[in-house]
């Protein structure tokens, strides 16, 4: 397995990438926004003893990480690259992570719910994720036994969260609906059938690189079976939408746009990180298109090419010299 | 656009609430947003929450007195926040959350996933006719008709029990 941004393009089209995250809780303590800086500890103390004294050979894959002791510069960059929630971020102090290697699992202690368990795969796999994330929900229920109750399902500190505590999400890149302005429209839709189309780093967060997530809303009364059937079927329909409309684009204005696009990611000398994106964006749409043929893995540059990526490359370096290192960086890897 | 509100300053704070499945939208300018409890580093749905919450506040006078044993949290903290405080406030407050919860989710009852040691109880409950009318229809979209009717006869079943 590998990092849901190195996936090729032909796999990972319109959808990016999918997202599981189930939230689950510990019985008799408050929720981490209310809890003391020693029940922090301790919720983490037991935790990592459930990872570290399992001895399966799953668990000896994950790495168990307090968030206290990783650098700010990384902690965001875990941020742009999908590895945490952007609300993580804030006091590390009594949070950690446990991660697989390639980050696809990633396991938050500590942010809205005591255990947010998150799975994050290329392209379209809602199953597969759902899977995993359910296989360690049990592995680690059996030994933290998650506060269940048998109406209201898994408790979480949000209620919106209650039941099954599952969000699944997909990444979509919607670039002719989003010219269209259908999106717009079309959220409006999707929002009133209990489904979310938001920017690429979630609640709040805004559109970049005509990358959007769109997520089940419901969690109570619904399977976790039924909300991921219902979700591949909005996605499946926002796609074909997305396809039609890619297939009525004149082809000379749109091999113009995509090369135009690759012209300034060849040659420029100062890139901003919107530029980038949106660039990027162009990119992939090209080769979605059958316009561009390359081996460029649009999504991994995307990501490699976020400030605080950047920085943990590159050293701390000032939002200048960002631009221009970006710069130099993608024209390395287009020529 | 003016804020809705005051018709003054600018709306910068977009509001869309879903109650009963009927959508309102609210255009409004950050003091008039503050002022209904929609901040802006609240994200939507928190505030989406504390107003459909909005209600309970100023009826539920009663159950104010009334403290989660766990986390000392009252009913008002929570429609307050839009957050339980702890898992065991979800049994403390049942009865007040299940209105809202009602509103939220358009169910009190949740199906899905049931852990190991849950007891025996849940997983016989989950064979509700609603439930067995999801999975009928599933099966025969995916043309299991044996599998189909084996659920058919358990629907028949559970609704002949129903109408005893």
């Amino acid at each position: 397995m590998s990092s849901w941004y190195m996936k090729p393009n032909s796999e990972a089209d319109i959808v990016t990438s999918t997202r599981i995250r189930l939230a689950r809780n510990i019985k008799g303590i408050p929720f981490p926004s209310g809890m003391t800086d020693e029940q922090k500890k301790e919720l983490k103390e037991k935790i990592k003893a459930v990872i570290t004294e399992s001895n399966t050979p799953f668990s000896k894959k994950l790495k168990y990480i307090d968030m206290a002791n990783v650098p700010e510069i990384e902690i965001k960059a875990m941020v742009e690259r999908h590895t945490i929630s952007p609300e993580f971020v804030i006091n590390p102090q009594g949070k950690a992570i446990i991660l697989s290697e390639d980050e696809s699992i990633s396991i938050m202690i500590g942010e809205e719910d005591h255990i947010r368990i998150q799975v994050i795969l290329g392209g379209l796999c809602l199953e597969e994720a759902y899977d995993i994330a359910s296989n360690i929900d049990d592995m680690l229920h059996s030994a933290l036994h998650f506060a269940f109750d048998s109406n209201l399902g898994y408790l979480t500190e949000c209620p919106t969260n209650l039941g099954t505590g599952l969000r699944a999400s997909l990444m979509l890149h919607l670039p002719a609906l989003e010219g269209s302005g259908e999106i717009r429209s079309l959220s409006d839709t999707v929002n009133k059938i209990g489904f979310t189309v938001r920017g690429i780093y979630g609640e709040g967060s805004k559109s970049l690189a005509s990358l959007y997530q769109v997520s089940n809303q419901v969690t109570l009364g619904l399977s976790e079976k039924n909300a991921i059937e219902n979700l591949k079927i909005i996605a499946t329909q926002l796609i074909e939408k997305e396809k039609a409309l890619r297939e009525s684009f004149e082809k000379l204005k749109l091999e113009d746009t995509v090369y135009r696009a690759l012209g300034t990611l060849k040659y420029s000398r100062v890139l901003s990180s919107n530029e980038m994106m949106n660039l990027i964006s162009r990119i992939k749409l090209g080769i979605s298109m059958g316009i561009l043929s390359t081996d460029i893995l649009p999504m991994k540059l995307f990501v490699e090419n976020q400030p605080y990526m950047l920085m943990k490359k590159h050293g701390e370096i000032s939002p200048q010299e960002r631009d221009s290192y970006r710069a130099s960086d993608i024209r390395e890897a287009f020529n | 656009m003016k804020c809705e509100k005051c018709g003054i300053n600018e709306a910068t704070t977009h509001i869309r609430s879903i109650t009963n499945g009927v959508i309102r939208e609210y255009n409004l300018c950050s003091g008039c947003a503050m002022e209904k409890g929609y901040t802006s580093n609240h994200n939507s749905l928190t505030g989406m929450l504390s107003s459909l919450f909005g209600e309970f506040l100023t009826t539920s006078a009663s159950v104010d007195t009334k403290k989660c044993p766990v986390c000392s949290a009252t009913f008002n903290d929570i429609a307050k926040s839009g957050k339980a405080g702890c898992t065991e406030c979800y049994s403390t407050f049942r009865e007040e959350l299940l209105p809202y919860l009602k509103r939220v989710h358009g169910s009190t009852k949740h199906i899905g996933h049931v852990p190991n040691n849950a007891p025996i109880m849940v997983v016989k409950q989950q064979d509700t006719v609603d439930s067995l009318r999801m999975e009928l229809n599933r099966l025969v979209r995916e043309e299991k008709y044996e599998e189909a009717a084996i659920i058919r006869d358990k629907i028949k079943k559970l609704e002949g029990k129903e109408n005893e």
